[in-house]
């Protein structure tokens, strides 16, 4: 260990005397500081933008004049996504889906509003965050450092006088491993820094933001130990850095890629539009509100006079239009659910996909435990849709109770014709502020922290298997010493 | 032409060399099956959504036996088709919808619609051609590169190919031609499959094909010149990978960072908030004065006589199309400012060749932001022929009979061409 230690010595004085190296390193930090910066403020902004939006609509929500209900059920209200305080760490999927959702009776509208399509084609070709800079750069600065870390004593003969000096190829293996887990460490401080602090600012976060720094710090162990292991495998110093990015390009760059095409190869999602009209075809089978003889509604109404006693709806003690409305909006946000569970299933399916990829790659990984971390995953945005569904339909079920106990059912028949009759149809403005606002639950840290288990296991299992790659790789070296 | 040949063949008895250009080939048939997959499922999309709207339109049309009726519950399909070439170069396709149903209703509310995809599979950005070509085509162009001189030179035999007559002109002009050809070889007749199943005009096919020759030139001159400096094999690789990472990683990334920071765009969720307003507060204002500020709009409908009940569904219409114009400057100004956004990156590619061919791959198949835009414009001149044809029936009490319901106007997905 102690030869281990004075080897890592010796390579990092190397390491420091190389202008590249340093350079490096040097432009690393400088971009960790940028990403971390930018991001942060950006995410800070994106945070108040939408609070700032949520507190104007349930504002203009509750300033609405006196009107009749079903206008409300129709003027709706506008739910924003929150963004989770570990979001400037990781913005995940954020920028890629709608942001905003505009909720209203009878229909379920897409969440809109997303950066992606408000940014030039150049937003495609990776973000400049924190998580970036980790996942995708810093495995490369490591590779640019380490790849002759073996081979050049190999090619400069010192190796063979090592291990005739006493140095086990294991000591070797260990101290080379130790100085590039410092560089490792220096790249990561930054992104552990920025983790800290937000732990520190938001105490709550603080489990999750742990394993997210534990995920990272796996991951940049990972590649220590792949790039010394090829390192010691390979014939020559190219022969390293080549493979090495070839690895590279395929782990960073194209498994992730490859895992989304194939999870949307396999698992299919319909087009918006083709969802809504299988809803409304299957919404007219069950019962059209349009059709004066449509069972489904004729039903309704034979079975509430029955149970009011009574043989005509005027003579029901309330609005029985209001009552039609509440349970045609029972009947169509059914559906919603029931297509909403498909929808979810098929993209949770997708997400699971990509997740088993990380087999094939450690970024997918990382990805993931990141994502989950930070509340910025696929898991979170359907939450919101779920939520903002059931908020919607409460809203507009207090709405229709509204419509059905607080109106006269001539003056709500005649609405149309008789201006007075509409005017009586108006109920008084302080209804609307009843109607609760709209609180995100999104996954609690706890349902985060399970959620990155897995993939820490699959990072833990590729370093072992890395691990066991790098001792391997130590008894070639001595092999091919003698 | 020997000298080209021979080095050609030189090339394919290296192992390395062939088992890079052999993935390459082989990712690269794969980007354009998944290519081809996609915009076949695309189109097919659109013809159900179109099959599905039919039927939808069949049961409005049972009980929508007035104007208002029809113009309220019918949507119509608008649609846009992929280009045959975007098998090649996906661009916004996967994120922006091909197909959008639109009602005679406030337009604002409904264009900024989204697609139901899953945002995951989205981030990393798609498996397309361009993507072959644009990362992975240069990291093998580098592989074949780097130690062209520095590995004769480390094996000791630079000075003496160096002391050949007609170095240049029969051995290293054909080196780099070999590699150059071969690199070629491996991606544009793949290319040139996908687009013959496509369908895709010669044209096209010629314009995709020179930006190919144009972006593998560019890599091939860049790294012949790297490699021909005095750097060793790995200083040469370690440069070119760099380079190759700072303009398709780190360049774009941060140049997003600084056209988003220095071209604001207004809130779009605060555009669809004030359309909303203005079309609800419409409710408890004055109905003649409504009215009236429709008319100077559409001054045709003038004659159209007061209102005689609290609801009609001219009035109804008139607040709808007076909320778009509320917000139809602050929509314009958020449309300019994605454009804006979209043109500042196009000077950044100026000075990058592989981002600017990029940015011509999504042109020509008509995938980029642009094409995205127009799609747009074709809905909003879609959408002011739907609605004016509805006005006549509402306003002038033109009689509406279902020959009427089956007229209202087709959408075109050639419309603003």
């Amino acid at each position: 260990m102690r030869r281990a230690v004075l080897i890592a010595r010796a390579e990092l004085a190397l390491m420091f005397r190389s202008h590249v190296a340093l350079i490096g390193v040097i432009a690393l930090l400088l971009l960790s500081a940028i990403a971390a910066a930018t991001s942060q403020a950006h995410m800070a902004q994106e945070r108040f933008s939408r609070l700032a939006n949520q507190t104007q609509t349930d504002a203009l929500f509750e300033a609405q004049p006196a009107r009749h209900p079903h206008r409300m059920v129709h003027y709706g209200s506008y739910v924003y996504r929150p963004i989770g305080p570990l979001a400037g760490f990781e913005p995940g999927i954020d920028p890629f889906s709608g942001t905003t959702l505009y909720l209203e009776g009878h229909r379920q509208n897409s969440a809109t509003i997303s950066a992606v399509r408000e940014n030039s084609s150049l937003m495609r070709f990776g973000q400049l965050t924190p998580a970036f800079v980790l996942q995708t750069l810093a495995p490369l600065l490591l590779i640019f450092l380490g790849f002759s870390m073996i081979t050049r004593e190999h090619m400069r003969g010192s190796l063979r006088l090592m291990l005739s000096a006493g140095v086990t190829p294991r000591d070797l293996i260990l101290g080379k491993s130790l100085a590039l887990g410092l560089v490792g460490l220096i790249a990561l401080a930054p992104a552990w820094l920025a983790l800290l602090m937000m732990a520190i600012a938001e105490p709550s976060e603080a489990g999750a933001a742990a394993l997210m720094g534990l995920g990272y710090g796996l991951y940049v162990l990972i590649w220590v130990f792949g790039i010394v292991a090829a390192s010691a495998l390979a014939q020559s110093g190219q022969a390293a850095l080549l493979s090495l990015i070839g690895i590279w390009c395929f782990i960073a760059i194209v498994a992730p890629r490859g895992a989304a095409e194939l999870a949307g190869r396999l698992e299919p999602l319909e087009t918006r539009a083709a969802t809504d009209l299988m809803i409304q075809a299957e919404l007219r089978q069950l019962g059209d509100s349009h059709n004066p003889d449509d069972p489904f509604f004729a039903a309704f109404k034979a079975r509430t006079l029955a149970q009011y006693g009574v043989t005509k709806i005027e003579d029901l003690p309330f609005n029985f239009r209001g009552a039609v409305s509440a349970e045609g909006e029972a009947l169509t946000s059914r559906l919603f659910d029931k297509y909403f569970v498909e929808l979810a299933t098929t993209q949770r399916t997708q997400s699971q996909i990509v997740s088993l990829m990380s087999i094939a790659s450690p970024a997918i990984a990382v990805r993931r435990i990141s994502m989950a971390g930070a509340g910025t995953d696929l898991e979170t945005h359907l939450r919101f849709l779920q939520q903002s569904e059931a908020h919607r339909f409460a809203m507009v079920q207090y709405l229709n109770r509204l419509h059905r106990d607080k109106l006269s059912q001539a003056d709500d028949a005649a609405r149309s014709k008789d201006p007075l009759a509409e005017q009586r149809t108006r109920i008084a403005a302080d209804n609307w502020a009843k109607v609760p606002d709209f609180a995100f639950k999104p996954t609690s840290a706890k349902e985060r922290m399970l959620a990155a288990i897995a993939p820490i296991l699959t990072l833990a299992f590729w370093l072992a298997s890395v691990m066991v790659l790098a001792g391997w790789s130590a008894r070639v070296l001595r092999a091919r010493a003698l | 032409m020997k000298h080209f040949w021979r080095e050609v063949g030189f090339l394919l008895r290296q192992r390395a060399s062939v088992w890079a250009v052999t993935l390459l080939a082989g990712l690269a048939l794969l980007s354009v099956g998944l290519g081809l997959h996609d915009v076949a499922k695309q189109k097919a999309a659109i013809s159900q959504v179109i099959d599905l709207q039919k039927q939808d339109s069949a049961a409005i049309k049972v009980f929508a036996t007035e104007a208002g009726d029809a113009a309220y519950y019918r949507f119509h399909p608008t649609w846009n088709p992929p280009a045959p070439l975007a098998f090649a170069a996906l661009g916004q396709r996967d994120i922006a919808p091909s197909i959008m149903r639109i009602r005679a209703l406030a337009l604002e509310g409904q264009i900024h619609e989204n697609e139901a995809q899953n945002p995951e599979l989205a981030l990393p950005g798609r498996f397309d051609f361009a993507f072959v070509l644009i990362y992975l085509a240069p990291l093998v162009l580098i592989v074949l590169f780097y130690d062209l001189w520095s590995g004769e030179r480390e094996a000791g035999r630079l000075a003496s190919l160096e002391a050949m007559p007609l170095a240049r002109s029969h051995l290293w002009f054909p080196r780099i031609l070999a590699r150059f050809g071969v690199v070629s070889a491996a991606l544009i007749p793949v290319f040139w499959i996908g687009a013959l199943i496509s369908g895709a005009g010669l044209r096209d096919t010629i314009a995709f094909t020179g930006l190919i020759v144009a972006l593998l030139g560019f890599w091939t001159l860049f790294a012949a010149w790297i490699a021909k400096g005095r750097g060793g094999s790995s200083t040469n690789a370690a440069v070119l990978a760099t380079v190759w990472f700072v303009i398709t990683l780190i360049v774009p990334a941060g140049a997003n960072l600084v056209i988003n920071a220095t071209t604001p765009i207004p809130d779009g969720a605060a555009i669809l908030r004030e359309n909303r307003e203005a079309v609800h507060d419409a409710w408890d204002l004055d109905r003649a004065a409504t009215l009236q500020r429709f008319y100077k709009f559409h001054p045709e409908l003038a004659s159209s006589p007061p209102m005689q009940r609290p609801f009609e569904w001219k009035w109804y219409f008139a607040f709808q199309h007076l909320g778009d114009q509320q917000v139809e400057s602050l929509s314009t100004f958020y449309r300019t400012g994605i454009a804006k956004r979209d043109a500042r990156a196009g000077l950044v590619a100026l000075a990058l060749p592989p981002l600017a061919i990029q940015r011509a791959f999504h042109r020509i198949a008509n995938t980029d932001l642009a094409a995205q835009s127009a799609y747009q414009d074709r809905i909003r001149a879609y959408h002011t022929q739907l609605r004016t044809y509805y006005y006549p029936y509402l306003f002038l009490a033109k009689p509406f009979t279902p020959a009427d319901f089956d007229a209202a106007p087709e959408f075109s997905d050639r419309l603003a061409e």
